[in-house]
């Protein structure tokens, strides 16, 4: 007998890209088609904005970016020392915070409800204001003066209190950044078996040794997903100067193809960190499934 | 009375001895106490270590809060600081008004749930797809959506515009809420990938027997998988409604005339109106300086107003949210 073409795996391929069908027509029309076009702006000049009509100027508006534009780069070297900054502390917390909330406390519930509240309020324009209000500034003074009393800071020298109240000052911006990823963290945290720590714990290992020889391994991927979420969080954060100039260039402005130009500029260099971050990620990711 | 004869009695016969009366005896007793109870003490350490974090997560929170409800003299004085004497109900009245808070919060409300819907239903399709159907280019495909999360919305932001200015779409809300209804928009790859993560994590026994029995795979998800997916859309509901409501920076560039503007955005033109007439009236003196302080109350009411429905939904459901997302297995 000769066999059917239509096979039972080509049933299930055609029942998959029907599945993904509205992706595919989405992604087309909403991604790839404007991603390309926004090369191609990149590189063009609006002649005529009746009907978008462009002509090819090759690397003018990157060159203007780099060369003539005296705002782009010292943006651009902000954002990016700010988001390496951010990172390692976001992280850190974060995971500190997950480790403190995964102990068996009273009013657990309360607390992580408390943590996550800063995603409902602040992922939006609004903290932007309350930041612009001088909101965060209170929360700091105070957050101040109860990790390091005065008198201790009176007695150091000037450029330890600077760096010090530098860093006290991004505490508080860390902390309302970090409510996803404790989040994140809890749940890479409950998913690790206790029958681990109970081994651990019959030959005598200490709470410490536990976190860094069980703990850390086991929540390893979870670091990596959190540390990749943190940085395009960053990235798209409204408070950056970038992502606001963009706009303000483009629609302000009227330079289509100037801010098509530094977004991609901005999204290589996104693109290069993440890929960097992933890379190194994977090495150091300890792996269930390779034993 | 009885107790202190008992003592009498015991010092007499020797039982215990005058150095349990002592000072130095009661700190020895104390330290022996953390030595033994030495997690309690960690404990309490632990609890204090929440507590400031938890008052530097909560502090804007009060402070809108209070600042909202003071009355001009409370915000004069300087010794009312966290609690104010009455709840002065004007500050939100003004804000009320002001930001045209009803019509506004339709609009807002309606964009959110459309977008919110569409993202649920494109989102879990899409992802069921890509988790238990196979077909050639899966993961090419796949890795178009983690790059979709990747690409920041600045880039593609302006083809779109042009795009969505020659379909003549601005200035409505389809550019806000047609996307969604396609697995794109704000932040659709991140759900994709949540709602796959969710997908794979389930048992295939169910689907495999209603195989068996004959169903087809679309009645498969719907009937079987969907009922049983409520954590993850209770997941997506709630992230998706906040990041919608709160969102700035589509509406700004799509919405150009206030008539269509979204509650966030009208918020900003609060604050800068507010100021501009400060400046323009007062110029600075101390007079400026009361002004902008009375406005820094109405400016807090109308915050608080804009973010309320998101707190009043938070607060519903954050018990389900949080062991929801503890259990979707996001991290898988």
């Amino acid at each position: 007998m000769k066999k059917s073409w239509w096979t039972m795996r080509r049933k299930q391929a055609l029942e998959g890209y029907l599945f993904i069908l509205p992706w595919i027509i989405g992604v087309s029309a909403f991604f790839l088609y404007p991603l390309f076009k926004s090369i191609r702006l990149s590189f063009s000049k609006i002649t005529k904005f009746a009907g978008w009509e462009m002509e090819w100027v090759g690397f003018d508006n990157y060159i203007r970016a780099f060369v003539w534009d005296i705002n782009f780069l010292p943006m651009f070297f902000e954002t990016v020392q700010k988001t390496l900054l951010y990172l390692p502390l976001i992280n850190i917390f974060a995971l500190f915070l997950a480790i403190l909330l995964n102990k068996k406390i009273k009013a657990r519930g309360l607390f992580r409800m408390v943590y996550f509240m800063p995603v409902i309020l602040g992922s939006g324009h609004v903290m932007t204001q309350l930041v612009g209000e001088g909101v965060v500034q209170g929360a700091i003074d105070v957050e101040r003066g109860v990790a390091i009393p005065r008198e201790i800071l009176m007695y150091m020298g000037p450029t330890i209190v600077r760096t010090v109240q530098n860093f006290m000052n991004n505490l508080a911006l860390i902390l309302w950044k970090s409510g996803v990823q404790i989040v994140l963290y809890i749940s890479g945290l409950q998913g690790i078996s206790s029958s681990l720590y109970e081994a651990a714990r019959c030959d005598g290992a200490s709470e410490w040794e536990m976190f860094w020889k069980i703990t850390l391994p086991m929540i390893s991927p979870v670091i990596l997903l959190s540390l990749i979420y943190t940085l395009i969080d960053l990235f798209a954060d409204v408070s950056n100067p970038i992502v606001d100039y963009v706009r303000t260039t483009a629609f302000t402005n009227r330079q289509y193809e100037y801010g098509a130009a530094i977004g991609w500029i901005y999204f290589a260099f996104i693109f290069l960190i993440v890929m960097v971050v992933f890379m190194a990620g994977r090495r150091y990711v300890h792996d269930a499934s390779a034993r | 009375m009885n107790k202190a004869e008992n003592v009498m009695n015991k010092l007499e016969r020797g039982l215990i001895s005058t150095y349990q009366f002592t000072f130095r005896y009661v700190i020895e007793k104390i330290i022996d106490f953390i030595r033994r109870k030495r997690y309690i003490v960690y404990n309490i350490a632990v609890y204090i270590l929440l507590l400031e974090f938890a008052y530097v997560f909560l502090y804007p929170f009060l402070y809108l809060l209070i600042t909202a409800m003071k009355s001009p003299t409370d915000l004069l004085d300087m010794t009312v600081r966290w609690i104010p004497r009455e709840i002065y109900w004007e500050n939100f009245k003004v804000a009320f008004a002001g930001l045209n808070y009803w019509t506004y919060f339709q609009k807002s409300l309606l964009v959110t749930l459309l977008c919110v819907l569409g993202h649920i239903i494109s989102c879990s399709l899409v992802a069921y797809g890509f988790a238990r159907c196979r077909f050639p280019g899966r993961n090419a495909l796949f890795m178009i959506v983690m790059l979709t999360i990747i690409v920041p919305a600045q880039v593609i932001i302006v083809p779109l515009f042009m795009q969505y200015s020659t379909y003549g779409w601005l200035n409505t809300y389809l550019p806000l809420i047609v996307p969604t209804f396609f697995g794109m928009g704000l932040r659709g790859g991140l759900f994709i990938f949540l709602f796959r993560q969710f997908f794979i994590g389930l048992p295939t026994e169910l689907e495999d027997s209603a195989r068996i029995d004959g169903c087809s795979t679309f009645r498969i998800f719907w009937n079987i998988v969907l009922p049983i997916s409520k954590t993850a859309i209770l997941v997506c509901t709630v992230l998706g409604t906040v990041w919608h409501w709160n969102d700035y920076y589509e509406p700004a560039v799509y919405l150009t005339r206030p008539k269509n503007w979204l509650l966030p955005m009208n918020l900003t033109n609060m604050y800068a109106t507010l100021r501009m007439i400060e400046g323009e009236e007062f110029g600075i003196s101390e007079v400026d300086q009361l002004n902008q302080m009375y406005n820094t109350a109405t400016l807090m009411a109308g915050t608080l107003l804009v973010i309320l429905p998101l707190i009043i939904m938070y607060l519903f459901s954050q018990r389900r949210f949080m062991e929801s997302i503890e259990r979707t297995g996001l991290v898988g």
